[in-house]
């Protein structure tokens, strides 16, 4: 047996849940399709979870679906096929393989051939959202638009301050949850019209009290792999993203993560690591991780190399200490809007005060004094302008005001295999491992 | 011997395209404030009217990248890292950057833009994605947060008669580009392409009063030339993003084509849409920049059928080609521009549906790609002389 496989025994049992989930999760969408319940394309961390979830509305994420086909190793016929409809490879991969995905069936009127798990289906409406990242996402759905010309798409405004020099965020954030609010609004009546369902706001104010709940405790789950030697690392996190992504608002979601905690601390108090022996903790600095090379985290585990944390797909903050007094707010969507411009502004106060800095390397400095980093490693998936562009300029910048520290930058993509050197990728570990050991030295 | 600089005319646009920055340069040293913008999406009157010159930050396909990928990665927007490339190697005059929220590679990238040209102002403009009224007010706000900033950054108050004016001057320009635009009509159009984008390329590194005297003079040149002898050149309209410099345009003319018609930045796109003098100033500006400008980063909400969702995206291109009697449309992207790249299969079948021909063509954005692209270009061209034959 390969050393990354045996590796892997030490995978959480919690984690070792996820592919079940996720394939119950596929299921269950086409299976409400059936019955008639609506579906709609939803992206991933857009702040109407919540709504979903109270309408009763079941999300399609699509994300989660390319990502499936990417696992599977079967997106480069859906890559192709787009590609066949005139859009250019160097677009969003995600995006590429659902294009084509449902290019195909529509053609078809029905699933293509051996679907993964069943395939993706046709939705009845499509969320769109406009933040200060991802184009896709506001620009996917107007494309799907061309294969469903009768699915109707909402655009979500999601915008938060930027990080600036010569003003505080705090001086324009009223009018930022003002538009948010004046957005998500839209989003329910728009949502209202189209499923014919009617809000029930208490419904509303109760799950968005779960998703509070279930963001501290994702929080305290997580700060628990401080712990030398960690309990878990990201190989497991790329798979318990799942219901802090595609499940938040659901009482599973949150039964999931009590789970983990709790075996967590069990591990702590057995002193059981991710490896029988930790030489190296390691931080995910940056970048989606190859969904078909996910065993790469193996082949770090292989040589004593841990990831105790990650900022890809660590998409909570604990409510507790966000910078607002979420008691005065009784409307659910004010509620959704100001916790999202909370998340969004979390490192900008810790960025001031320190020269040349900004959030995002604040956090790695952060993480890196939290977890007791000894070096960093990120993913530029050459497909995605969202998470990895900027990785670069913040792994520089880390290094000019804080410290220097061994790195590695891997270049692949998300879901084009045919981006995958895997040689290449062991020789490039293989290397940084030996810095780690010459930096120790 | 200092050479003496053309003044009036295409002279004096190649003149500014060739040593672009120059002006900027000059006014530095006489001691005026200069703000580098990206793209079309800043509204520079409001740097007008804070006493300042706004400069805009263009790439230039000709020139190899060679240091902006230290600390930009490649897979950025060939455009935009040249942008970047030349702001560190050619735009040190610069005093501040306004960096809008325009596509990934813009937005992701303004931390570089922020520290790594050291400039003591820099400022976001958060454009929303969707044009919605309360994205309106939203963006009204946004414009007020940067009127405010830069105005303290200018150390004075930017007025409202100062605002009005900027835009005033503005309206002008544009008025005049339409005028330049009239000239492209006739057939065979009396300037070409090529003369028209280097005209307004050149344009975008001046002060708005020079820019407007330098487009008359180029029109009144242009009127004065005999009228050119019938050909039978296919007309062609080249709908792309932002171009930083001719070198396309020169390819699809020089392969036996007439390009008379855009949709590009500089462009018809940017230039034709003025902003409305009736309302207050901020409100007409957040109206022209949210709402005028075509651009696909900006979501234009359906309100109603999907056909009547692409006549709204996509009628203004159908209007030129009536205009401008385009025999073919010519797509010209970039790799790694996913706010254009996505509607490539909508706007192909819109275009299709019109009987325009179409040809798709994707470039890195340096120059030996530019050639590769030539010889579609030609059986594109060939194509459309052997169907109107």
């Amino acid at each position: 047996m390969p050393e990354e496989d045996q590796a892997r025994r030490k995978a959480t049992r919690t984690a070792r849940k996820i592919p079940a989930m996720v394939n119950a999760m596929v299921r269950e969408e086409i299976e409400a399709k059936a019955e008639g319940k609506p579906v709609a394309y939803a992206f991933i961390h857009c702040a109407y979870d919540e709504i979903l979830r109270a309408l009763d509305i079941v999300p399609h994420w699509v994300e989660n679906f390319a990502g499936i086909c990417a696992a599977k190793r079967d997106a480069q016929r859906f890559l192709e096929r787009a590609e066949e409809e005139r859009f250019s490879r160097s677009l969003c991969t995600y995006a590429l393989c659902g294009l084509g995905f449902d290019a195909w069936r529509e053609e078809l009127g029905e699933m293509p051939p051996a679907s993964p798990w069943g395939g993706q289906v046709r939705p009845d409406v499509m969320l769109g959202s406009g933040q200060m990242l991802c184009d896709p996402r506001t620009k996917w759905f107007q494309a799907e638009q061309h294969y469903m010309p009768d699915v109707p798409v909402y655009d979500l405004d999601l915008p938060w301050p930027p990080y600036e020099h010569d003003y505080d965020h705090r001086e324009v954030e009223g009018y930022y949850a003002k538009h948010i609010v004046a957005q998500l609004r839209g989003l329910v009546g728009f949502l209202e019209e189209k499923t014919h369902r009617k809000m029930d706001w208490d419904r509303l104010s109760q799950v968005v009290d779960l998703v509070d709940r279930t963001w501290t405790l994702i929080w305290e789950t997580y700060e628990l792999r401080r712990t030398v030697p960690t309990p878990m690392d990201t190989g497991d996190a790329m798979n318990t993203m799942v219901p802090m992504a595609f499940m938040m608002g659901t009482q599973q979601a949150y039964d999931f993560y009590q789970d983990l905690k709790a075996e967590l601390t069990e591990r702590i108090a057995n002193h059981e690591g991710v490896v029988a022996e930790e030489k190296y903790r390691l931080l995910w600095g940056g970048g989606l991780p190859s969904w078909f090379a996910l065993n790469d985290f193996n082949y770090f585990n292989s040589k004593g190399a841990v990831f105790p944390v990650e900022t890809t797909y660590r998409m909570v903050e604990p409510i507790c200490n966000l910078d607002f007094d979420f008691s005065r707010i009784s409307d659910p969507l004010e509620h959704i809007a100001w916790r999202w411009l909370k998340y969004w502004t979390f490192w900008y106060d810790r960025a001031r005060r320190r020269p040349g800095s900004h959030p995002d390397v604040e956090r790695l400095i952060q993480y890196t004094e939290d977890y007791r980093i000894d070096g960093i490693v990120m993913h530029e998936a050459f497909s995605c302008r969202t998470w990895h562009v900027g990785l670069l300029w913040q792994l520089r910048q880390f290094k000019k005001i804080y410290k220097e520290i061994p790195s590695l930058i891997l270049h692949s993509d998300i879901v084009d295999i045919g981006s995958y050197d895997e040689l290449g990728t062991r020789a490039a570990i293989n290397a940084f491992i030996e810095s780690l050991e010459a930096a120790r030295r | 011997m200092a050479v003496e600089r053309a003044r009036v005319g295409l002279a004096a646009v190649e003149d500014v395209y060739q040593d672009y920055g120059r002006r900027a340069r000059e006014l530095k040293a006489a001691g005026k404030k200069i703000v580098g913008y990206l793209c079309a999406l800043v509204p520079i009157e409001i740097i007008t009217a804070a006493g300042m010159a706004p400069f805009r930050i263009k790439g230039d396909c000709g020139v190899p990248i060679t240091r902006a990928d230290a600390s930009m990665e490649t897979i950025v927007c060939g455009a935009v890292r040249s942008c970047f490339d030349l702001s560190l190697k050619r735009y040190g005059f610069l005093d501040g950057i306004v960096v809008p929220h325009a596509c990934d590679s813009i937005t992701r990238t303004y931390p570089l833009w922020q520290h790594e040209l050291g400039l003591p102002y820099s400022h976001f403009l958060n454009l929303p994605h969707s044009t919605e009224d309360s994205s309106l007010v939203f963006f009204k706000a946004v414009l007020n947060t940067f009127k405010d900033s830069l105005a303290r950054y200018a150390g004075r108050d930017i007025s409202e008669n100062a605002l009005k004016e900027a835009v005033r001057l503005y309206n002008q320009n544009r008025t005049t580009v339409a005028e330049l635009y009239e000239l492209r009509k006739a057939d065979p159009p009396l300037v070409s392409g090529t003369e028209v984008t280097k005209t307004l390329i050149a344009a975008m590194s001046l002060p708005v009063e020079e820019s407007t005297r330098m487009i008359e003079s180029v029109i009144a040149e242009v009127r004065l030339r005999p009228n050119p002898d019938a050909d039978r050149l296919p007309r062609i309209m080249v709908f792309g993003a932002e171009v930083g410099d001719v070198t396309f345009i020169e390819l699809v003319e020089s392969t036996g084509a007439h390009v008379v018609a855009d949709d590009l930045c500089p462009g018809a796109r940017e230039n034709l849409r003025l902003t409305d003098v009736a309302t207050d100033p901020m409100d007409g500006l957040a109206q022209r920049y949210l709402r005028g400008i075509d651009c696909p980063r900006t979501y234009a909400e359906p309100k109603g059928t999907y056909p009547e969702y692409l006549e709204r995206r996509f009628g203004d291109i159908a209007r030129s080609v009536r205009d401008f009697r385009v025999d073919g449309v010519i797509v010209y992207l970039y790799r790694y521009c996913d706010p254009f790249g996505f509607e490539v299969p909508a706007l192909k079948s819109y275009l299709d549906s019109l009987g325009v021909p179409v040809l798709s063509v994707e470039n890195e954005y340096s120059m030996p790609a530019i050639g590769w692209l030539k010889n579609r270009v030609q059986a594109f061209l060939e194509m459309l002389e052997q169907g109107s034959a």
